[in-house]
């Protein structure tokens, strides 16, 4: 579905991305957990095209999207993106955000729109909250209703960066379930997270990123609980003691 | 005290103020006139260039650059003059109300370029990537997303800049257009006695006090709204 080969980024003297090679397969559940700096998350932004690669080429199915004459719009409308910030569009409801894209990109008839957006913020348990504006609502509630909009384009795959990062202790966990139901519904899924909890229920390959490069990958269970890397071996005991 | 009576005689007549109001009002009703539709042209022109500037396409942004500068960095008196008397040397004639709104209508829209610009640019980034990420082309994502998000806040700015439009509209008097600062020069002239000149004074208090009030109550508003 989504894999990169020999994937580099780099911005001015600063090598972020030194050589990634990955393969996400259809329905497949990709979990990404590293230190701070080693460029998980500017991977994700290279696949969405929100940076550019320096050199290497990703594909979506069997499409070269870092190819020059590819349109990226219609890229970004198959590979949808959740953020660690929210970024959910203040001005409008959260019903609103959920449908501006199917009514201004697909051109979608505003009753259709309307029945896909209310059908998805349901889904995400924000029934009732389809008419409240972003500033109204909880950073769990938003990050639940930023899933819902990604999800309405009926994307491909989705990646999602850090997204229970900025919330409240408390709040994790509905994102995270809301996560899980869609990993079992099949949905083809790239997550940077530091929720190794998650990572274990739901991941079928964990890949550890340090300094740009990939350097162990495998399951959760393996790399959980047996890491070979040493540098693995130091970033678990951090993160998990 | 016959220097106060004579101030008062000489800057607040009365009775000279009841006769030239009249003329006064046609004078603040250009005024406002001139002042309006140049504040309506300059946010269009202004807006326009914001946003290819901070589309970072390098040819066109330079113009920009250039139109901003010029604009912003000589006197509107000497663009006024150049675009009624200069302007005709070229083949551009003018007649003189349309030179003042295009004069004042570029000023402006200089002004309100660098306003917007200030505008988008304080918008996150993540509200420009989240709607790219949603396939969102970027005229679609600066037209949904970010200009409506701008607006509210440089509603402030924007209604300043109108306060100084209505100021700076009575340089039109130059090209001798009877907007209220000239007429009320005429009037003093015409009744030996400058009160006119108090009264047009005031009058540009009445068209200017209600927007500057409004100014701080919208920037209340909008601190009231974000936090």
């Amino acid at each position: 579905m989504i894999k990169t080969v020999d994937l580099h980024k780099k911005f001015g003297h600063l090598h972020v991305l030194k050589g990634i090679n990955l393969e996400v397969n259809k329905g497949e559940v990709m979990v990404i957990i590293g230190p701070s700096g080693s460029g998980k998350s500017t991977l994700l932004r290279c696949i969405n095209l929100l940076e550019d690669a320096t050199s290497g080429r990703i594909y979506l199915e069997d499409q070269e999207i870092t190819s020059p004459g590819i349109n990226k719009n219609k890229v970004r409308q198959r590979i949808g993106m959740v953020f660690q910030g929210f970024n959910l569009f203040p001005h409008m409801t959260a019903l609103g955000n959920v449908t501006i894209a199917l009514i201004k990109v697909l051109k979608m008839r505003k009753e259709q729109a309307k029945h896909i957006g209310v059908k998805l913020l349901t889904k995400v348990g924000l029934k009732d909250k389809i008419d409240s504006y972003p500033s109204q609502l909880s950073g769990g509630q938003k990050q639940r209703v930023a899933i819902a909009r990604a999800l309405a384009m009926n994307p491909d795959a989705m990646l999602f960066d850090e997204v229970t990062s900025a919330l409240d202790p408390e709040l994790v966990k509905e994102v995270l379930d809301v996560m899980k139901d869609l990993a079992r519904s099949g949905m083809t899924m790239l997550v940077v997270t530091h929720e190794m909890g998650f990572a274990k229920e739901v991941a079928s390959h964990v890949i550890f990123m340090d300094e740009g490069l990939i350097v162990e990958e495998g399951l959760a269970s393996e790399i959980f609980e047996h890491p070979k890397h040493p540098r693995t071996k130091t970033f678990l005991d951090a993160v998990l003691y | 005290m016959q220097g106060i009576e004579d101030l008062l005689q000489k800057y607040f007549s009365i009775k000279v103020i009841i006769e030239v109001l009249p003329f006064l009002l046609k004078g603040a009703l250009l005024t406002i006139i001139f002042s309006a539709s140049s504040e309506f042209f300059g946010i269009i022109i202004g807006l326009v260039a914001s946003v290819i500037r901070v589309s970072k396409t390098k040819v066109i942004s330079w113009f920009i650059i250039a139109y901003v500068d010029i604009f912003r960095g000589t006197p509107l008196l000497m663009q006024i003059i150049f675009t009624y008397y200069a302007l005709p040397y070229v083949g551009i004639n003018l007649p003189a109300p349309l030179a003042g709104i295009v004069a004042l209508s570029l000023n402006s829209g200089a002004y309100v370029s660098e306003i917007f610009r200030a505008g988008i640019e304080s918008i996150e980034k993540g509200q420009l990537e989240a709607a790219r990420s949603l396939g969102m082309s970027y005229i679609q994502t600066m037209r949904y997303v970010i200009i409506p998000q701008t607006i509210r806040r440089v509603l402030p700015p924007l209604t300043n800049e109108l306060v100084a439009l209505i100021k700076d509209s009575s340089l039109l008097s130059v090209i001798a257009i009877a907007e209220l600062l000239r007429t009320s020069k005429e009037m003093m002239t015409w009744k030996l006695n400058p009160s006119s000149l108090t009264a047009a004074a005031i009058i540009y208090l009445i068209i200017t006090l209600p927007l500057t009030r409004l100014v701080g109550y919208l920037e209340k508003k909008l601190k009231k709204g974000e936090s």
